[in-house]
């Protein structure tokens, strides 16, 4: 309980002070939410949490293919207009389909806290961590250039962040084409197969 | 009749103006069988007159040297991605070739959308990260430098250990050495891939993000290029400790001839003048850490052929999320 207070207490004056720095309208803080935590001596306390977190992903997932098989097949061709279609039907079949999904739907109060643990050694430890942060911030997107929010397309004319390999080892591991990526000191999950935002978690490097 | 001396010279020095890479001279072998022969452009897609200018001494030279196929090292477009810009960015700029049906391998940028590997001309096949096998004992991996998951890494450490004595050359987007003032080395990139290579007997590695050519002191044994300069250019920005060879005073490409244990190379700038040329000869390593087992084919093994040709094989299983371990 006092780690959901303190992430409550934290978030909200995080998410206060990022606003400042973006033109993108202020995402509402998630509420906080109870998590099931491993009971017993010798347990990973994020394992409950990863799990949960995979579980939430799984279940986009599932229905980003129900809104793909609705959508024209997103297949090999030399037409570029075949492919932007079958990506932006796509887009707007997932869309309807979780019309009303919001910030923390998947980044929630306690995998964000989890989150931060994971992602502090690989970006602040000695060089390796100055290096890592370099990586992500070289070409990277500014805040401002990214929508944040949910369900909101990626700008096509804005760089993707590079994700350092240290970065990815740390976090859980991911389906095909969701990715973690990163504008200015936020982490985005990204569709790579829809091009959409799907969820986001500000301040994300420490 | 009287020739106007003058004007003569004016009209001779203007045609070999245009005639662009016509008047380059090649240092390949250019042999007529035998050999394999292809091309290196990156950071290509601005869709600018810088591009186009590039572009057509890239697709003239075609005429005397007749490479294979092209690899793209990531950035083929930047800004808009839609069906315009594939024409604008690429099908337009690169069509004297493309109707030859020479064919495009791309790897991914940072600029890139990863849908672009549905692309057909850019023969991804589907795939963030694949292999090719263009010729007997010759083989190309291309990589997501973007985006190096457990996933990939996996995946490449199968297709090297199955790779046998091949030539392994291997293309991405960000260079992990390189004397780019700007960008510079993606150490922690280095950190993952190196070992790989070494264990595994890469010979040539090449990458583009650095918007110059460099061609560097072989680290390790291991052969570097960077060619990022196909379509936007950074001036004064290359040189150091690592650098062989550099040039960043005009736009570039890179053609290659692999002849037996040889890689002959020659980087043409867009005044189409050899900026480097050379040739690299392949250290005999073997994979040191061949599995006892043969490695599972790919799930598309592509047989050697004369043409090159995508292989499919598919990553390796996802073993459980390390956040849960």
């Amino acid at each position: 309980m006092r780690t959901l207070l303190l992430y409550t207490v934290t978030g909200s004056v995080l998410a206060t002070g990022v606003l400042s720095s973006m033109q993108a309208p202020a995402p509402a803080a998630p509420p906080a939410q109870a998590q099931q935590m491993p009971k017993g001596r010798n347990v990973n306390p994020d394992a409950g949490l990863a799990a949960d977190f995979r579980k939430r992903v799984d279940a986009y997932v599932k229905l980003r293919d129900a809104a793909e098989s609705a959508a024209p097949d997103l297949e090999r061709t030399e037409k570029a207009a075949e492919i932007v279609t079958a990506e932006k039907t796509m887009a707007l079949n997932i869309r309807q389909a979780r019309a009303t999904a919001k910030r923390g739907d998947i980044f929630t109060p306690a995998t964000e806290a989890m989150f931060r643990r994971m992602l502090r050694p690989p970006l602040t430890k000695g060089k390796d961590g100055a290096d890592n942060k370099a990586i992500i911030k070289d070409d990277a997107p500014q805040p401002k250039e990214v929508p944040f929010k949910v369900n909101s397309e990626y700008p096509k004319d804005v760089a993707l962040s590079t994700v350092p390999p240290d970065v990815l080892l740390s976090l859980p591991q991911l389906p095909e084409d969701v990715q973690y990526r990163f504008a200015g000191k936020h982490m985005i999950l990204y569709d790579a197969k829809a091009n959409l935002i799907i969820d986001f978690m500000l301040n994300a490097i420490p | 009749m009287r020739i106007h001396k003058p004007l003569l010279a004016a009209a001779t020095l203007a045609v070999m103006l245009a005639a662009g890479a016509a008047a380059q001279d090649l240092t390949l072998p250019n042999k007529p069988n035998g050999t394999l022969k292809f091309a290196v452009i990156g950071d290509s897609g601005t869709g600018d007159a810088n591009q186009y200018r590039l572009a057509k001494v890239f697709t003239d030279v075609h005429q005397r040297f007749s490479y294979e196929f092209v690899l793209m090292m990531g950035d083929n477009m930047y800004g808009g991605e839609n069906a315009r810009d594939f024409q604008r960015k690429f099908e337009i700029p690169y069509k004297p070739v493309l109707d030859k049906g020479i064919e495009f391998y791309a790897s991914l940028g940072n600029h890139d959308s990863t849908n672009q590997r549905m692309y057909k001309l850019f023969n991804m096949n589907g795939e963030r990260f694949y292999t090719f096998k263009p010729k007997d004992g010759i083989r190309f991996f291309a990589l997501d430098s973007n985006y190096m998951d457990r996933t990939q890494l996996q995946w490449l450490e199968k297709e090297l250990a199955a790779s046998g004595s091949d030539w392994k050359v291997m293309y991405f987007h960000h260079p992990i050495y390189s004397s780019g003032g700007r960008h510079g080395s993606d150490t922690a990139l280095r950190d993952q891939l190196e070992p790989l290579f070494l264990k595994h007997g890469v010979d040539v590695v090449m990458a583009g993000h650095e918007h110059f050519y460099e061609r560097l002191k072989p680290q390790k044994g291991i052969h570097y290029f960077i060619s990022g300069g196909a379509g936007k250019l950074r001036r004064g920005d290359v040189g150091g400790d690592y650098t062989a060879k550099a040039f960043d005073q005009g736009f570039h490409f890179i053609m290659f001839e692999i002849d037996g244990d040889q890689m002959h190379f020659q980087a043409v700038s867009d005044q189409g003048k050899t900026v480097d040329s050379g040739m690299i000869t392949r250290r005999r390593v073997d994979n040191q850490a061949a599995p006892s087992q043969p490695a599972a084919p790919s799930a598309n093994p592509v047989p050697p052929q004369d043409k090159p040709s995508p292989s499919t094989a598919k990553p390796a299983a996802a073993k459980p999320a390390p956040g849960a371990r």
